[in-house]
């Protein structure tokens, strides 16, 4: 219902395009600049004053995917794509495993009213307040008993943490959106409960649900601490495995780059892939509750 | 219990908390008959057909489908059809699809649902949008769909939730003409939500008027019409509303003298009417109008009119200062003229003030100026 | 204070690239102290036409003119403009009493505290909200909420009244005497109205005038008795009017129209100036002039309906249905055999590839 005043002047369109230009300029500059990093070595990173305008080399991308990474010091081992692996396996799996218990969740919230529902539902979401350093030393105590420090696991019943209250919430907005006299409808024509569910309310809610999945991948994915804390080297995801950058002989910042180029990678084909999806997703049912 | 088929309701009580949404509801509506549940917003009209259906719990009663009592079955195990004031179509199939859920929730072959999807689409002339998404349907094809998939399941008992309610007038109407001869081919028990009088007595075989969750008259639609139960109903049923005129009636000969707005009138009626404070109760289209005085008309003052469809409807005030509406034919004076008016009492109804029950059926006995 | 709509045309773009034209080439003129129904149903250009006038909505084309003053490049906050929101568009922390005092302390500087709570209660005490003005609107029915933003609009002091739909929530009974009510004040105020409805009972209680639209384009504006008696179109003698219009498809000849639908019958109709031998046209008859009885064509009854005050009776010719009302019981069953017919003056001739009226039967003064 926003009035656009359809007679702006020229002036006026200018400054809006100066202004917007600046915008995408703060935004897209670290990432460009990143991406241009990746192809330098360190020595052309290091020069004063920078360049922009050099001679591009996939050294650090060869050093990333051999594993073999080589410096000043001798030759290192980079378990990087291990790690990127890592993280693929533990954001999916967590992702999933959140959807299925979320979703039905979600659902229950939304459509009953039952006793402590809203405090249950409010507990959830209130795992996301707690700084994680909080809870991840008694967690890493019990795990070591457990048997789950340092397992696939015991990251993914933690990354549960990050997950679970993102789609709970997000998904719930979406099924209180939806009228419930459309799955009367399909009860009365004479489906059961589950199929009403899964034929309708699951489809009427996909957006949501794929919205909500997509975020709760970039969180996971972006999940640095409880994987610093909890697992060892060959469990980690990159977020973690970056640190082995930071080498004795110096910190090695084109292959930061190449790394952050190709971490970034997966998250970003997903994002493009459901843009639509999640700018909704985000701006219909997450603002609900 | 009952064994014949069609819907009984038997004490059904609803409840929302503490609050009772209904009470007391006892209904027996025949396999082909159209019972139509007529009040205001807010009575309990859909939640009865939500009970009926299984959406809404019952705290007490029984509901029986065809002799079998479904008081604690699931919506999906009553063998119902029902369409929903907003149509609840299902977004994400075809009209076609949407059509034939009912049937693929009882297993039918692919075959047999083409055909039967084909026929009610035949019926109720949607055969060329089968293919569209609902968001692609006008309206009034909308509501055929939702209509379509209520009855192709031929259900023992259908549920209408004022389906007319969000089409426009024209389609409204054409549908008024259409549906009584289509429930009658269906042959269900039907349950029809409305809140317009008029599509109430068009397809009602008897009417319910449902008033704080009981059921304040159920009748045929004439008898409401012409024997209101109460004050209440009265005023609900009628367009432009009854008029209700303060009067305490007198010993008349042969019956019971009334004096109200001017007007004086004998009716047979329960003497006990005599001293009481009352309300005589004159429908407006039961109301004349002249330019001209005569023998039993009471001076007024016109007020004001206003057209509705071929009628005009006369806001008059009487020398005594009471408002009364007239709907009449034809035309009248303008605005702010003196002019007379009579009243044919053939239909007229007494109600006790206070109680706002109805006192007598009344009939004219003779006039006095 | 005049309202003035010219050549006004509002096109969106449409999602498939095809542009969606929603209002084409509008005049309208609204005499100051007039109430004009926009009458259509939905998608017909009557909300856009309206959110043109408010300034929600750019206009594509033309001009829109408000007491002497070029509205269209305004932004709606300089417009003086009122209006009641279909949607309610109530704002939730307020009371009803302040949301409908809201306007007012805008439009009248000058008003005293005393005057403004004064106009407040008289205009909820009309809507017979008066007992909800310490609610918000969240505790209140849409049947509520939406004379509570009726009520924010008619309390306004401004130039222009627009009404969107405002008795879409309210019930029956509430909505014939609220009609009258609302109009009176309007009236009794002087305020220059304009009324979008797709309900012609309501248009045509409240309205001076009815602006007809369909399809984006003006059909026939004029008071509701010059629709129901001289309809410029087909479409308007069938929108206009219930139940609708009869409509015969029928071919004029020497001795008079012969029916699609009653072979070898001809209509003579004395006095109708009636076009070309030869000519495709469409005979319209209102309902309640359909005679049963009386009259050449004949039909089986399909349906007796009786409301009460009036009685339909649905007549089943060949294939084509004809609606018949009367004012008495009409004693027919269902099946019987009936013949019906219909006076020269009661009939309206349409041409029937541009449904154009050719002629009325009817001069009334």
């Amino acid at each position: 219902m926003a009035h656009t005043d359809a007679h702006s002047s020229r002036l006026g369109r200018l400054l809006r395009g100066i202004a917007l230009t600046a915008v995408v300029v703060f935004f897209l500059f670290p990432i460009v600049w990143i991406v241009m990093m990746s192809f330098q070595t360190n020595e052309q990173i290091l020069r004063i004053p920078p360049r922009l305008v050099f001679e591009p080399t996939l050294i650090n991308y060869k050093a990333l995917i051999s594993g073999k990474l080589v410096t000043a010091a001798g030759s290192l081992d980079l378990p990087f794509m291990r790690n990127l692996g890592n993280s693929v396996l533990l954001s999916a799996v967590s992702v999933l495993v959140s959807l299925v218990l979320g979703v039905p969740a979600a659902y229950a919230f939304a459509r009953f009213r039952f006793r402590l529902g809203e405090n249950i539902a409010f507990t959830l979401l209130s795992f996301r307040f707690a700084p994680p350093l909080l809870v991840l030393l008694p967690l890493s105590l019990y795990f070591q008993d457990l048997g789950l420090a340092n397992t696939y696991t015991g990251l993914i019943w933690v990354y549960q943490l990050i997950c679970l209250p993102l789609i709970l919430w997000i998904v719930r907005g979406y099924f209180e959106d939806a009228s419930p006299d459309v799955e009367h409808a399909y009860r009365v024509d004479g489906h059961s409960w589950w199929r009403a569910f899964t034929r309708i309310a699951i489809p009427l809610a996909g957006p949501g649900i794929a919205a909500a999945g997509l975020l709760a991948f970039i969180f996971a994915w972006n999940n640095f601490v409880f994987a610093l804390i909890l697992a060892s080297a060959d469990k980690q995801p990159v977020t973690v495995g970056a640190l082995a950058f930071v080498t004795a002989s110096g910190i090695q910042y084109g292959q930061i780059a190449a790394a952050i180029v190709l971490s970034i990678l997966p998250t970003l084909a997903l994002a493009l892939y459901a843009q639509r999806w999640l700018v909704e997703g985000l701006s219909l049912g997450a603002v609900k509750g | 219990m009952s064994d014949q088929r069609g819907l009984s309701v038997h004490a059904l009580e609803v409840t929302f908390g503490r609050n009772h949404l209904l009470r007391g509801i006892d209904l027996d509506v025949a396999r082909g008959e159209t019972l139509v549940l007529f009040g205001p917003s807010g009575v309990g009209k859909t939640v009865l057909l939500r009970a009926v259906a299984g959406l809404e719990p019952a705290a007490r009663g029984q509901i029986i489908i065809d002799g079998r009592d479904v008081t604690t079955r699931g919506p999906d195990a009553r063998g119902l059809g029902m369409a929903f004031q907003n149509f609840a179509l299902y977004p994400h199939m075809s009209a076609r699809d949407n059509i034939a859920s009912p049937l693929v929730a009882r297993g039918v072959a692919r075959e047999e649902r083409e055909r039967r999807v084909g026929a009610v689409a035949d019926l109720l002339r949607i055969a060329h949008v089968l293919g569209h998404a609902p968001r692609e349907l006008s309206n009034g094809q909308k509501q055929r769909t939702a209509l379509a998939r209520a009855l192709i399941g031929a259900p023992g008992v259908l549920l209408l939730d004022d389906p007319l309610r969000n089409v426009d007038a024209k389609l409204r109407y054409e549908m008024r003409l259409e549906l009584p001869r289509l429930l009658r081919n269906a042959g269900a028990a039907t349950l029809y939500v409305t809140q317009d009088y008029r599509e109430a007595m068009a397809l009602g075989d008897r009417v319910a008027i449902l008033l704080d969750g009981t059921i304040a008259q159920l009748a045929a639609p004439e008898d409401i019409y012409d024997r209101p139960a109460s004050r209440a109903v009265a005023r609900l049923f009628g367009d432009p509303p009854i008029n209700l005129l303060a009067c305490r009636p007198t010993d008349g000969a042969g019956g019971v003298q009334v004096t109200a707005a001017g007007l004086r009138r004998v009716l047979t009626a329960d003497r006990g009417a005599i001293g009481r404070e009352c309300l005589l109760g004159l429908r407006p289209d039961a109301i004349d109008v002249h330019a001209q005085p005569r023998p039993g008309a009471a001076p007024a003052e016109l007020v004001a009119t206003t057209p509705l469809h071929e009628r005009l409807v006369v806001l008059l005030r009487s020398a005594g200062g009471e408002e009364v509406v007239a709907s009449v034919l034809g035309a009248v004076p303008a605005p702010g003229s003196q002019v007379w008016f009579s009243a044919e009492t053939a239909h007229a109804a007494l109600f006790d003030a206070a109680s706002g029950a109805r006192i007598a059926a009344a009939a004219p006995i003779m006039e006095a100026a | 204070m005049t309202l003035a709509l010219s050549q006004l045309s509002k096109t969106y773009p449409g999602r498939d690239g095809h542009p969606v034209r929603a209002v084409l080439g509008l005049d309208l003129l609204v005499q100051d102290g007039e109430i004009v129904a926009l009458l259509g149903s939905s998608g017909c250009g009557k909300t856009s036409t309206l959110r043109m006038i408010a300034g929600f909505e750019d206009v594509t084309d033309g001009s829109i003119t408000l007491a002497g003053r070029r509205i269209d490049t305004l932004p709606p906050d300089r417009r003086r403009v009122a209006m009641a929101f279909e949607g309610y568009a109530l704002y939730p922390p307020l009371t009803v009493a302040e949301n409908i005092g809201f306007g007012l302390a805008r439009d009248r500087r000058g008003l005293s505290r005393k005057d403004a709570d004064k106009r407040v209660q008289d205009v909820a005490e009309m809507l017979e909200i008066a007992d909800l003005l310490a609610k918000r609107p969240a505790s209140l029915s849409g049947g509520q909420q939406q004379r509570a933003s009726l009520a924010r609009a008619l309390a306004r002091d401004a130039d222009l009244h627009l009404l969107d739909e405002p008795m879409g929530q309210l019930e029956p009974q509430l909505r014939a005497v609220l009609r009258g009510r609302v109009k009176a004040t309007l009236k009794a105020r002087n305020c220059t109205s304009v009324l979008v409805t797709h309900d012609q009972t309501e248009a045509n209680a409240m309205a001076d005038r009815i602006a007809v639209m369909e399809a984006g384009v003006l059909q026939q504006f004029g008071t509701g008795a010059e629709l129901r008696d001289r309809p410029a179109n087909l479409f308007v003698a069938t929108f206009f009017g219930e139940p609708p219009m009869n409509a015969f498809s029928a071919r004029v000849q020497p001795d008079g129209l012969h029916p699609a639908d009653a072979p070898g019958k001809a209509i003579a109709l004395p006095g109708v100036p009636l076009p070309d031998h030869g000519v495709n046209v469409v005979l319209g008859v209102r309902p309640h002039h359909i005679r049963l009885g009386e009259g050449t064509l004949h039909g089986s009854v399909i349906s007796n309906q009786w409301l009460g005050d009036q009685a339909h009776v649905v007549v089943e010719m060949r294939d084509k249905i004809v609606v018949a009302v009367s004012h008495a019981r009409v004693p027919l069953r269902v099946g019987e055999s009936v013949a019906f017919g219909f006076a020269p003056e009661d009939t309206h001739i349409f041409d029937a590839s541009t449904g154009r009226a050719l002629a009325h039967g009817m001069q009334r003064p």
